[in-house]
């Protein structure tokens, strides 16, 4: 309401004022009008000189406001004369540049009560009135309860979403989507084979038949069948007899996490549990001494494995400061042979059916 | 009265009804409503002042609202909605803040 363009009132005020007549110019007035038009934000400023422009608003509008103004008079004085020190200052300031004629004149010819603004507060609340003016306050307010009541409840809802920026709402669809792709293609295996075991004319061979499939997975990874895939050759020379066993465990490790289905080096077959220790001459890899050059044999995605060697940083880089000499070789057709005899868990038992 | 009445039967009715905003509006509907706030805050003083207007009223609500609404939508163009947005609130919470310091004023007298 005291707008931006309360800038102009001040410019439009003093015409108004003398504008209401030369009467006597009651000091009270000049006290009060200045008290709540003097405040920095001009709310006043802007209705009245609204009033003084619109010719509309002038013949309604004025005398309803001379009389409120007016008849607010002592009451107001009485109330600056409490405490309002800031208003009053600015009011005797106001009233010395320019008399208030107009209002005085209303006190005396208009009847109504002395009200305040608490006074008017309790009129305009009780008892309800029905005014244009109501109405139309009452309509602007059910527009601004109604946007209040839509952002508050917008604003519970989705909190975490809402508040995230573009590029993570991009980052987290994107993950959304490859795990839908992840899952989908699960789904449809598991279909597949569902189908099979249905269709199939001897459902038991044809369940044996995907039991052994699944043991070769499992020996695979588990080391106890030989495997054979598309892969890389990791050659480590170690002319210096630098290369201890912690560098040879984070080639294994970076190889996992480059996605490595199966790895064997020098004839000894890496698995969940392998472990490396340093020996005389050489690494000793669950209890099989091995010397260099250790050769890797991995089977995995040649061109995700070989730049996680080669990344700055690496493996291969790492071995090289160490004087040690690194060479990846990819391979479509890598064989491992080497097995691992598969043992009974002495206290684990599997959970499954 | 019939105001207030208003003012409640809107926020019920935004809570009941759960109307669905239009996306194009959804980033401006804060300032909007802020904007609308120190709209109502300017009018409840002038109330207390005696020198409500309706039309005024009725004026400065709507522009309040547009011209907010419009200088987030520029500073959306412009690349700087968020800022803007922050400067249009810190704006309008200092005129809420004297309004409500003048209505203070008058309904307690200190």
């Amino acid at each position: 309401m005291s707008d931006a363009d309360g800038g102009k009132g001040p410019g439009e005020l003093p015409p108004e004022r003398p504008t209401g007549g030369s009467g006597p110019a009651g000091e009270g007035g000049a006290e009060r009008r200045s008290g709540s038009s003097g405040r920095p934000d001009g709310e006043g400023r802007d209705a009245s000189s609204e009033r003084a422009g619109g010719a509309d608003a002038e013949g309604r509008e004025t005398p309803d406001s001379r009389r409120i103004q007016g008849s607010s008079d002592e009451s107001a004085k009485g109330a600056h004369g409490a405490g309002d020190g800031a208003g009053r200052e600015e009011g005797e300031a106001a009233a010395s540049s320019s008399a208030q004629p107009g209002t005085g004149t209303g006190t005396g010819t208009e009847p109504g009560g002395e009200r305040t603004g608490r006074q008017r507060l309790a009129a305009a609340v009780w008892p309800p009135r029905v005014t244009r003016a109501q109405l139309i306050v009452a309509l602007l307010l059910f527009v601004l309860g109604l946007g209040l009541a839509i952002q508050v409840r917008s604003t519970s809802e989705n909190s975490s979403l809402r508040g995230a920026r573009q590029e993570d709402l991009v980052r987290i669809l994107d993950e959304l989507d490859d795990r839908t792709k992840r899952l989908e293609d699960e789904k449809q295996s598991l279909e597949g084979q569902r189908t099979e075991l249905e269709n199939s004319s001897d459902q038991a061979e044809e369940a044996r038949k995907q039991t052994r499939q699944k043991a070769r997975q499992l020996g695979v990874l588990a080391g106890t069948v030989g495997a054979r895939g598309p892969g890389i050759e990791l050659t480590i020379t170690d002319p210096g007899d630098s290369v201890e066993a912690d560098m040879l465990l984070d080639a294994v490790q970076e190889l996992r996490a480059a996605g490595a289905e199966a790895i064997e080096v020098n004839n000894v077959r890496v698995v969940a549990n392998t472990y490396f220790s340093d020996s005389a001459g050489g690494v000793s890899v669950d209890g099989h001494k091995i010397s260099p050059p250790y050769r890797f044999q991995v089977i995995g995605k040649p061109k995700d494995l070989e730049p996680a060697l080669n990344i700055p940083g690496g493996v291969v880089q790492t071995l090289r400061k160490e004087q040690a000499d690194a060479s990846v070789r990819a391979s479509q057709e890598i064989v491992i042979n080497a097995l691992r005899s598969a043992k009974r868990p002495d206290y684990a038992r599997s959970s499954a059916q | 009265m019939i105001a207030v009445l208003g003012l409640i039967v809107g926020v019920v009715a935004g809570f009941v009804v759960r109307p669905v905003v239009p996306t194009i509006v959804e980033p401006y509907l804060p300032i909007a409503v802020v904007a609308a706030l120190d709209a109502v805050f300017g009018g409840l003083r002038a109330m207390l002042d005696g020198i409500f207007d309706d039309k005024v009223f009725v004026v400065s609500f709507l522009s309040n609202v547009v011209v907010a609404a419009l200088i987030v939508f520029l500073g959306d163009k412009l690349g700087v909605g968020a800022q803007l947005s922050t400067g249009v609130v810190v704006v309008l919470g200092i005129r809420i803040f004297s309004n409500a310091a003048a209505i203070r004023r008058h309904v307690f007298r200190a």
